[in-house]
This record gives structure tokens, C-alpha cells and sequence, in this order.
């Protein structure tokens, strides 16, 4: 199975690193990859969910912008704490809904609904909310960026807590409710779920609002630490990617209904150690992103060997 | 078919005519000081950002002063669509060309293509492999080797530090990068008690050269100095060093267009020393550049243009002044 390679893979490479990295091996280094892991966790979970339902959702790395955005432009406008907090959920909820009513109403496929609305979403913002700009600079003050650089425990940083809530939230949703288990069976087989009477539709639109949800918390993690708000992100393409590598190296097969969070962790495993491991190696970001699409390949392929399709998995119009 | 040669080569002759008078008209070394109504083209990497936003502002000043026109196409970082807005400005065959060069390559053929066409191409901050009309930016080199010095003499033998340094450029093939990181390295083989430790670049993200950072200053625990190749990025960088509570430790060095948001980070200790070539007197360099060039200047023997932007270091001390850097 994927995930046992992966897993493999992971413990091969921490072995390496821990060779012949000097400062590999250590508690503090660990906090960084978990640190620097935290946003791609975030958004991971929220993909996860979606791809398990044999959707996909290719604005999330836009909501995430988006979010942080509007959430940075309301507290600068002199809004209070909680109605900023209070709108920037609203505006995104507002995007998922939008997001799951095009897809589970209109029909249109998730791939294209969702990368049509990533550009409505980008060039709005960028447009109408930062005024042609593509930095927002937050300021110290800023409640988002007090709040994510405490420490909620010793130890224990904001936005490394915030990951391990979302995981442990997502979690319980896949595995202890209702709309998690219609989720795997709308992955599993959609029209026989549509056709035994199961709430497709509407599940479909909770399944993209917690997608925009989990892409705003991640994108007010990002914000907060680096002080930013940035939406070369979006254009650059390279998150959106790493987050659909780690759900597809994890094993959640793209037509989904299998697969769980220990999948999703798999797969942030070996991203944050490869990268982190990159990072110590001195490999400039072009190897990295070579050595990156080389690793998916062969998950990929390796995928596609394991579980080929069949006529019973096999569907047309399949990503 | 011979009416119609002959039509041709009448045309010819008519054309050939109206081409004689007019060289001989405009011939010599006359100014043309009535440059209403003639076309200029900015094409930066990106509109948007306070760098590109500071010069256009100076440069439509002028263009209103004169009346000439001034178009910006907003290639939004993405090099390839740079590629093809360029093409097709040249195509619109403008008087001026101003161009902000993502690589020392990219652009290269078609700078030389314009240049061939007879359009004026000043070439703004970041210079390609191509010379072209003028060129009007930073010395990247001095200003390499103004911080590697500095580094050396923070860092360097006698000072008691590790001599560690990490460099953060932007793209490793951009021009300001590869000029900084020579000049750099120039004055660091003479240092052997400085080590480089670290130079990966951040595709000019913050977030990216905030991660970078962290993993760094975990891996090397007495960093001496970050050098940073753009002051954005690399307050990304300094917002890692001051959540690892270093910011009195690891000096953060970096070089940028110096608006109020740098005064800001260097009161804030996120960035504690910047080379900062002033976006703003740069754009107005730009802008007498591109009023010059409509005009008909021209080097004496036809080679580059040079205007080099004057340095400022802003730095928190006796020599600070909030006035250093610019508002948009």
C-alpha cells in the first residue's frame, strides 16, 4: 500500500538527514518542521476532506489569501476583534458555499468550478480589496499576528496548537459523523449514495465550506508569522501543488473514498522532512521543486500499480 | 501586371522621396524639445508593489508635464507573460521602452530586437546581458560589497562571533542577485574566518525566507548575519530571527527601495541595517531618463546610458532619520 511506502520512505530519509546533517536530529529542529509544516497541515486536512468525497478544491490556496487578506484589511480599518473575526468567517463561508453550490446545483465539474473560482476570487480581491496591490505588510499590532506569536504553552507555539485542533477536528467529522460517513460513500460510489436517498448535495456544500474554513485559519497562521500577506502565493502555484502531493503520496486515492487522517499525516511527514532536509543540504529552490516532482511521479505511478482501476472504481470523467 | 509594377515602383520612388526629406529635415544635432504625443512603454516584473508603484508615479509626473503617454503592462510575476507583453509593446513601435528585467537573459533577444527597430530602451534597476539606449538602477555591485565589508567588519576575525552568515537572495539568476552574491563572495575569499552557511533563495517571498530562516538558525544556532537581497523578503527573515528571540544577536542586512514600511521594520528591530537606493529619486532619475531619450539624446558613441542610484543606509542609531525613506 502507498502509505506504507511513503511511511518507509520517510524513516529512510530521517535516517539520512540524521547522518549526515549535523543538527538534524534534535528536539529544536522537530519544533521547526512542525512549525514550518503547520500551514501545509492546515490546508491539507481541509483538501483531505474534499478529495475523499472525489472532489477537488483548486481555490484553496486563493481563500487562504483572501481570508488573511480581508481579515487584515477589516482589523486595519478599525473594526473590533470580534466583528473582524466575525466577517472574515462569514465572507469565507460565504466563498465555500459559492464554491459547493457550483459544484453540487450547477454541476460543473469541482477541477473547473473551483480553479475558475480561485481567479474570480484572486483578481477580486487583489482588485476591489488591496487596490492593485499583491503585499499587504501587517503591522505589529495586528490581533492575528499578537495572537500567533504567543506561546499557548512552553513549548507549545499558536499556530502549531491551531494544527494539531484542525487535525483532531477533522478527524472526529470524518469518523463520528453523519457527514463524514455520506463523504465516503459519495467518494466511494457517488450516484449509488445519490440514488439510496443520502443528502449529496448539501453535504457537497459543507464539505467546500469546511475546505475555505480550514484555508483561512491556514492562511491567518501564515500571515501572522511572516508578517505578510501575499498573494504571489496564489500565481506561484508551488503550495497548491505540495498540498495535493501530500493528500496523493499519503494514499487518498484523487477518486477518493479511501483513505483517513493517518494518510494525510503520511503524507505532511515526508514533505516537511524532505523539505526541511533540502533546506539543511543547502539545495537551491530549483532542486528542491525538481527533486518535489520526482517524488510525486513515482508516488504517483506507484499509486496507479496498487490500486489500478477497475471496472468497479473506474468512472468516466475521472481526474 | 506591369500597371500594377509600375504602381509599385512609383510608390517606391514617392516613398523614397518623403523619406530623403525628412532625413534631411531632422538631420544634425538638433534637440527636439516638443516631445507631446510621442509613446512610452514601462513593462515591470509586476505593478502593485511599492518598488514599481513608486517609479511610475515619478514617470507619469512627467509624462503629464509633457504630455507624452505612459502605458504600464503588468506582467504580475509571471516571467513568461513578461515575454510576450514585451513582444507585443514593441510591436506598438513606442518611443521609449522601459523595461524591468526579471533575469539577465529573459529579455535579452528582445531588448536587442527593439534597439534594432530604433525604440529607445531604458533598461530600470535590473540590467540584462543586452546594453542597451540607457540604463538608470542600483550599482549592485557596491552595494555587495559595501555589506559583505560590513558583515566582515561585524562578524569578521577579532570580533569574538562565529563569522556564520546566510544569504537570502531572490532568484539566483535575477541580475541584482548574481551582482551582489560576486561582489559578496569577492570580499568573503578574502576572509576565510567567514563562513557562508546558507543561499537559498526565496523566490522574493516572505513567508518562504521566514521558513528558510527558522530552519537555519536551528541548524546554526550562532548565526552572525542574514543578507538579504530584498528588504520584503527578508523581513520575513527578521520576523524569524526576533521570534527566536536573536535580534540582538543576528544582524539582518538588507537592500530595497526604501519606503515608510522599512523605516517601520527597522524601528521595529525587524530589519536592522539597509542599503536603500531610494525607489522614489529613482523613479524620477527614470522619468528625466525617458525625457532625455524622447528628446534625441544619445551617448557621444552610441554606448550605454548609466545613471546610478545614490545609497542610503538607514540604520537605527545616531544616523536614523524617519525622513530616509519615502511615502507613497
Amino acid at each position: 500500500m502507498l502509505e506504507y511506502i511513503v511511511m518507509g520512505v520517510t524513516v529512510a530519509l530521517v535516517l539520512v538527514f540524521s547522518t549526515f546533517v549535523q543538527g538534524f536530529a534534535t528536539f529544536g529542529n522537530l519544533r521547526v518542521i512542525a512549525s514550518n509544516s503547520a500551514a501545509l497541515l492546515i490546508l491539507s486536512c481541509g483538501m483531505g476532506v474534499v478529495i475523499l468525497s472525489r472532489g477537488l478544491d483548486l481555490s484553496m490556496v486563493a481563500v487562504m489569501v483572501a481570508g488573511a487578506a480581508a481579515f487584515a484589511t477589516l482589523s486595519n480599518a478599525g473594526y473590533s476583534g470580534p466583528a473582524v473575526v466575525g466577517l472574515t468567517l462569514l465572507v469565507t463561508a460565504a466563498i465555500g458555499l459559492a464554491n459547493g453550490w457550483l459544484i453540487a446545483y450547477v454541476e460543473i465539474p469541482a477541477m473547473l468550478a473551483t480553479l475558475a473560482s480561485a481567479m474570480v476570487i484572486t483578481g477580486f480581491f487583489r482588485f476591489a480589496v488591496l487596490q492593485g496591490e499583491f503585499l499587504l505588510l501587517l503591522p505589529n499590532t495586528n490581533p492575528a499576528v499578537v495572537f500567533f506569536s504567543k506561546d499557548i504553552a512552553p513549548g507549545l507555539t499558536a499556530p502549531v496548537a491551531l494544527m494539531i485542533v484542525i487535525f483532531v477536528l477533522t478527524w472526529v467529522l470524518l469518523r463520528y459523523t453523519t457527514l463524514g460517513r455520506i463523504t465516503y460513500a459519495m467518494g466511494d460510489n457517488f450516484q449509488a449514495a445519490r440514488l439510496i436517498g443520502l443528502r449529496v448535495r448539501t453535504t457537497t456544500l459543507m464539505i467546500y465550506v469546511y475546505a475555505a474554513l480550514t484555508a483561512l485559519v491556514a492562511g491567518l497562521v501564515i500571515a501572522a508569522s511572516s508578517g505578510t500577506v501575499d498573494f504571489r502565493t496564489v500565481t506561484n502555484g508551488s503550495l497548491l501543488f505540495e498540498v495535493i502531493l501530500v493528500v496523493v503520496l499519503g494514499g487518498i486515492p484523487l477518486r477518493g473514498g479511501r483513505g483517513g487522517m493517518r494518510n494525510i499525516l503520511v503524507g505532511v511527514a515526508l514533505i516537511a522532512v524532505l523539505r526541511n532536509g533540502m533546506t539543511l543540504f543547502d539545495l537551491s529552490s530549483q532542486v528542491q521543486d525538481l527533486l518535489k516532482g520526482v517524488v510525486l511521479i513515482i508516488a504517483v505511478a506507484t499509486d496507479n500499480y496498487f490500486n489500478p482501476r477497475d471496472t468497479e472504481t473506474d468512472t468516466v470523467g475521472d481526474l | 501586371m506591369l500597371s500594377r509594377l509600375k504602381g509599385n515602383l512609383v510608390n517606391l520612388a514617392a516613398g523614397i522621396a518623403v523619406c530623403t526629406v525628412f532625413a534631411l529635415g531632422t538631420g544634425g544635432a538638433q534637440a527636439d524639445s516638443n516631445i507631446a504625443g510621442k509613446k512610452v512603454i514601462f513593462v515591470p516584473i509586476s505593478a502593485g508593489i511599492t518598488l514599481t508603484e513608486a517609479w511610475s508615479r515619478r514617470m507619469k509626473e512627467h509624462a503629464a508635464i509633457y504630455g507624452y503617454s505612459f502605458d504600464i503592462r503588468d506582467a504580475a510575476f509571471n516571467t513568461g507573460a513578461m515575454s510576450e507583453l514585451l513582444a507585443k509593446a514593441i510591436s506598438e513601435k513606442p518611443d521609449v521602452l522601459v523595461v524591468h528585467n526579471p533575469t539577465v537573459q529573459l529579455l535579452a533577444r528582445q531588448i536587442k530586437e527593439a534597439e534594432a527597430q530604433g525604440i529607445k530602451v531604458l533598461q530600470l534597476n535590473l540590467q540584462s546581458n543586452q546594453p542597451s539606449s540607457a540604463f538608470t538602477g542600483a550599482n549592485w555591485e557596491r552595494i555587495g560589497r559595501e555589506i559583505a565589508e560590513d558583515i566582515v567588519k561585524e562578524c569578521g576575525a577579532g570580533t569574538g562571533k562565529s563569522g556564520e552568515v546566510a544569504i537570502i537572495p531572490g532568484q539566483l539568476t535575477a541580475a541584482d542577485s548574481v551582482i551582489m552574491n560576486q561582489a559578496a563572495f569577492k570580499v568573503f575569499a578574502a576572509h576565510p574566518e567567514i563562513k557562508v552557511v546558507s543561499n537559498q533563495a526565496s523566490d522574493w517571498e516572505p513567508e518562504k525566507a521566514r521558513q528558510i530562516t527558522t530552519t537555519v538558525l536551528q541548524q546554526h544556532p550562532n548565526l552572525c548575519a542574514i543578507f538579504g537581497h530584498w528588504d520584503v523578503h527578508t523581513m520575513g527573515a527578521g520576523k524569524a530571527v526576533k521570534d527566536a528571540h536573536l535580534e540582538d544577536k543576528v544582524i539582518v542586512y538588507a537592500t530595497g527601495g526604501g519606503d515608510d514600511k522599512t523605516c517601520q521594520a527597522v524601528e521595529d528591530k525587524i530589519l536592522d541595517r539597509v542599503w536603500s537606493y531610494d525607489a522614489d529619486g529613482q523613479g524620477r532619475d527614470a522619468a528625466d531618463l525617458v525625457d532625455i531619450l524622447l528628446q534625441g539624446g544619445a551617448a557621444a558613441d552610441h554606448s550605454m546610458l548609466q545613471i546610478e542610484s545614490p545609497l542610503k543606509i538607514i540604520k537605527l542609531g545616531p544616523t536614523y532619520d524617519k525622513n530616509l525613506c519615502f511615502k507613497l
